[in-house]
């Protein structure tokens, strides 16, 4: 976890400082020939496929013959098709993982090895911190290029701060109770028109486990604990798991800020239903796109952040293979991550100087301009943790309908022991579960 | 209407004339089954005109019925944003060849089973007839990986895979062939020397003719909307079903509304318009299998 | 010798039909059998043997549970909508069976069940849209507040209920329609002459004549609804800025058992519940019609 927080603030003092762009871009774009051939590209966010397009079009003048097609579905969908494919040798030829879900299909030998240069390129110091070089690896070896990861900062509407008399953003989790009591709009009956703070309370399932371990780490503690010898203990009944859960029903049924029914995340904030959330980099994007009046504002969490990389992966042989990584290479071009940060709003993996994209979009600010002990977790990367979550979101969404169990701590930490028992019991399934 | 409409049909079924109050009550049942009739297309009528709204008035509330400046943006721009045609064109390809499919096996198997009793037969038939309440969810993981090791999948032939049978189509032609072709009529073109083949394609077929028009009908439109199977057999663009195709587009980021309902217009308004054409056969396919039970 | 011919023709004809039949059907139907007491993961080539050692997890799995529930739910709240409602709506199609818009209520009545699933689910999803629907906005009128239709627990239950009967009551109505037109007309006139109102010959003589139909309209509408899956799909399906609510179903969960959490074996094993339940269901079919055979 040290090395992660250290790797991330090197980042973050690099993309601040302005820091010179790498001059190995351009040795591993050495041109190979490629014939006239498609190769796909399989992404889990549809928002990411003006980034892929443009990689390819960049790529028209040195490779004429080639034609890219991106297809981008949602993420639960997209991690379906690569389960599905892999298996069965009908995927793409570029594969956007994450490092959780890719752990699986290398433990299985089903990606392929990129060739000398490329890993040379990953390993570089020069190009990625420890920490990427390692997400894009399997057991030492390099099998993916780090492109861009999911940090969390909070999002707030400043106009209704203003109108709430808050000038800064909240600085601890006590302070997100207070400010999210005096931003909630009430209609005459009571119940909240714009939530004080939209948290995840619905939706596909491991994302509201993933937001709730969040929350729980600016408690201070992890939803798994590591046991030594890859294997992990559930910890959701720890002091802050408590801590978390009862945070979520002190704001649902004791202040009554938020509801379940409620629009909530990145397209209530849009639309003025809702005064802050916590998101990834891409909401920027996604606010300039949908809702470029919104006056708004990003700060940093009050302990640190969740870090979840994406890579791109190659499953292909011949030479599709050798295109495949030639396009891998080519998103990896300064100038193309540049246009990511800008464009989509996702956070390039790659060492470089984002100063300008940075300089115009104060938004990204809370995403590198990070403090000095600003701590980073990983969601681990195990082979049934899309189902611990998964099963963990079940437990939480019956938790947000309890108001029974507001104010409880004793209550709140029995509710939490049956989900450690759950969670325990797959990975003792899994041979995973530790002491 | 109201005021026209008794006139036109005054007398009851078995031609007597109607009372004034049972005229009342015939106009009474007409306004309340107009009613529910236009209640049930509704919902596909306001996706229709959503395909013709501006995003500004997509977002207006109260929503509109009737789009206030019609435009054609959401066709053209799902249309190139989107593969549309192509799903178009393999669910039509994969509905077709799934009909014609279930039609040949259908038939074959239905006219033997009929024709040619036998202990073996019966025996074939009954395992057929208890498959058919099997519900196709239940197998369909083990028939993907049936696929998979074909090495079909993403294709046609792993989208038909699923579809190339259909235990009630034998079903409906064995009670058919039973029904409506004599034994005698089979007996007699054989004595004239007539070939099995040849009896079966000169004379079975055309008497079938009815039954084959429903099944086709049915197995089409089984195919059409298929949507559990297809999802997991395709995943690539270019070989996804309409439903799978507009189901996963509709995941997707910069999607809005009107371009979704402009794409759902594309796909429903063949599909209504085919059945329209095809109702008779259909109805009376759907019919007997009520029927039969 | 002629015999001979024919018993070679029928079984050289029936022989490739069958073997694609067992291909596709006999043998995925055994192999789920088999599948439920293995283990297995798709990647790894072993299978070992557990026994019944997923059925007894299924019996303490709380996702499971709750797709079971969800889904017993809204197949018999679609039996409950469809029904009654199909044989109401048949037997005044039928009454007016010669009005000049007959064909209309019938094909209208019809068309959602052959449309298809995914864009008519996305009709309905706007019509529920708790910001943006139509529904909504027409509660409001009669000063209902705006419900979140698709986001609350027992309304977004309700939402799929509604969209299955849409979608189902065309089947229903078009069974009992062939019902009735067996119904001998004979006693509807006598009825009528001992002074019935038709409400009444509806009550006393179709109900009761149409009792075979109702069960065999119940038992397709139920069995089919057991196997919700699309119209799940689409009306939770979450944008990845905007939650939708998970409607969890037993399709539902058996392929996300199977290919997210690569474990084809404990959903074979929920394939052979849906697989029981449907047994049941028919077999109490056809006992309550032997019991009306009896009597």
């Amino acid at each position: 976890m040290n090395r992660l927080a250290n790797g991330l603030s090197a980042f973050s003092l690099l993309g601040r400082t302005a820091l010179l762009a790498s001059v190995f871009g351009t040795s591993l774009l050495a041109a190979t020939s490629v014939s006239a051939q498609e190769i796909r590209v399989w992404s889990g966010y549809p928002e990411m496929a003006a980034f892929y397009e443009h990689v390819a079009e960049g790529m028209k003048d040195e490779y004429p013959d080639l034609k890219v097609s991106v297809e981008a579905i949602a993420l639960r969908e997209h991690e379906k098709r690569v389960a599905l494919g892999i298996t069965s040798g009908e995927s793409a030829e570029v594969i956007e993982l994450a490092t959780t879900i890719a752990a699986r299909y290398l433990e299985g030998g089903l990606l392929n090895t990129p060739p000398a240069d490329v890993q040379d390129f990953v390993k570089d110091p020069a190009n990625y911190t420890e920490f990427f070089a390692n997400a894009a690896s399997y057991d030492g070896t390099v099998f993916g290029v780090p492109l861009f990861r999911g940090q969390s900062a909070l999002y707030y509407n400043t106009d209704m701060f203003a109108a709430a008399g808050l000038a800064e953003p909240p600085k601890t989790m006590a302070d997100f109770d207070a400010y999210a009591e005096k931003l909630a709009q009430r209609d005459a009956s009571g119940v909240p028109t714009v939530s004080g703070w939209s948290m995840r309370l619905s939706g596909g399932g491991s994302g509201i486990a993933e937001k709730f371990a969040i929350n729980m780490w600016q408690h201070g503690d992890e939803l798994l604990k590591p046991a030594g010898d890859g294997k992990w203990v559930s910890n959701f009944a720890s002091d802050a798991g408590v801590a978390t859960l009862k945070q979520y029903l002190h704001n649902l049924f004791e202040t009554k800020v938020v509801t379940v029914e409620m629009p909530a995340d990145a397209d209530a904030f849009e639309r003025g239903q809702t005064a802050m959330f916590i998101r990834e980099s891409w909401v920027i994007g996604d606010i300039a796109a949908k809702a470029p009046d919104l006056k708004y504002a990003t700060a940093t969490l009050p302990r640190g952040s969740i870090v979840s990389t994406g890579q791109l992966y190659v499953k292909a042989s011949g030479d599709k293979e050798t295109a495949a990584w030639a396009f891998i290479k080519a998103t990896q071009e300064p100038e193309n991550l540049v246009w990511l940060l800008d464009n989509v709003g996702w956070l390039p993996n790659r060492t470089g100087d984002y100063s300008s994209v940075v300089a115009t979009k104060p938004g990204f600010d809370a995403y590198v301009n990070l403090p000095a002990e600003y701590a980073f977790f990983t969601v681990p990367a195990i082979g049934p943790i899309d189902e611990i979550q998964t099963r963990s979101a079940a437990f939480l969404v019956e938790a947000y309908a309890k108001p029974e169990l507001a104010g409880d701590d004793a209550a709140i930490k029995a509710f939490l022991e049956t989900i450690d028992t759950e969670i325990n019991s797959i990975l003792e399934r899994e041979g995973l579960l530790g002491q | 209407m109201t005021d026209t409409q008794p006139q036109s049909h005054p007398r009851g079924d078995d031609g007597r004339r109607l009372t004034p109050k049972e005229r009342m009550t015939n106009l009474g049942i007409d306004v309340v089954l107009f009613t529910f009739g236009l209640l049930m297309i509704l919902p596909l009528v306001l996706l229709v005109a959503n395909a013709f709204k501006t995003p500004q008035e997509m977002l207006s509330w109260p929503p509109t019925i009737i789009p206030s400046n019609p435009t054609l943006d959401n066709f053209s721009a799902v249309l190139a944003e989107t593969p549309l045609l192509t799903w178009i064109f393999n669910s039509l390809a994969f509905a077709l060849c799934s009909a014609v499919a279930i039609l040949i096996t259908s038939t074959i198997a239905g006219y033997v089973l009929a024709k040619f009793p036998s202990k073996t037969m019966g025996a074939i038939f009954a395992v057929i007839l208890a498959t058919a309440i099997v519900p196709f969810e239940v197998y369909m993981i083990p028939l993907y990986f049936a696929a998979q090791s074909l090495g079909i999948l993403n294709s046609l032939w792993g989208l038909l895979l699923g579809y190339l049978v259909m235990s009630f189509g034998i079903f409906l032609i064995r009670q058919n062939v039973i029904q409506t072709i004599p034994d005698e009529l089979l007996e007699a073109a054989r004595i004239d020397g007539a070939g099995e083949i040849w009896i079966f394609i000169r004379i079975v077929l055309p008497l079938l003719r009815g039954a084959l028009g429903a099944l086709f009908v049915l197995a089409f439109f089984q195919a059409w909307t298929a949507f559990a199977w297809p999802l997991i057999v395709a995943t690539t663009s270019s070989s996804y079903t309409i439903e799978v195709g507009l189901a996963l587009f509709q995941t997707g980021f910069t999607v809005d509304l009107g371009r979704l309902s402009a794409a759902s217009a594309i796909v429903l308004v063949p599909s209504v318009v085919l059945f329209l054409i095809l109702r008779k056969n259909f109805v009376q396919g759907m019919a007997s299998t009520g029927l039969k039970e | 010798m002629r015999i001979r011919k024919r018993w070679l023709f029928s079984l050289l004809a029936i022989l490739p039909v069958l073997a694609i039949f067992t291909y596709v059907r006999i043998i995925p139907i055994g192999e789920i059998l088999r599948l439920s007491l293995h283990k297995w993961d798709i990647l790894s080539r072993n299978k070992p043997f557990i026994g019944f050692a997923n059925f007894i997890e299924l019996t303490r799995d709380r996702l499971f549970h709750e797709a079971l529930i969800n889904t017993a739910i809204i197949a018999f709240g679609v039996l409950i909508i469809t029904v009654p409602l199909g044989i109401a709506l048949a037997a005044l199609i039928h009454h007016r069976v010669k009005s000049r818009f007959s064909s209309f209520y019938e094909t209208s009545v019809f068309i959602p069940h052959v449309v298809s699933l995914v864009p008519a689910a996305m009709a309905w999803k706007w019509i529920f849209d708790a910001r943006l629907g139509p529904l909504n906005a027409f509660l409001s009128m009669f000063g209902v507040q705006p419900q979140a239709w698709l986001f609350d627990p027992v309304l977004s239950i309700i939402c799929i209920i509604v969209l299955c009967s849409w979608q189902a009551l065309g089947y229903a109505v078009l069974i009992y329609l062939v019902g009735f037109k067996t119904l001998p007309e004979s006693l509807y006139e006598a009825a009528r002459l001992d002074g019935a109102t038709g409400l009444q010959s509806f009550w006393f003589l179709s109900v009761p004549m149409l009792k075979p139909i109702s069960l065999y309209v119940s038992v397709v509408t139920l069995v089919s609804a057991f196997n919700v899956y699309a119209q799940v799909y689409v009306l939770a399906s979450d944008a990845q800025g905007a939650p939708g609510r998970q409607v969890r179903v037993m399709v539902l969960d058996m392929l996300e058992n199977s290919f997210r959490n690569y474990r084809v074996g404990y959903a074979a094993s929920e394939a052979v519940v849906l697989l029981l339940i449907v047994l049941i269901l028919t077999y109490v079919q056809f006992s309550l019609l032997r019991d009306r055979r009896t009597k």
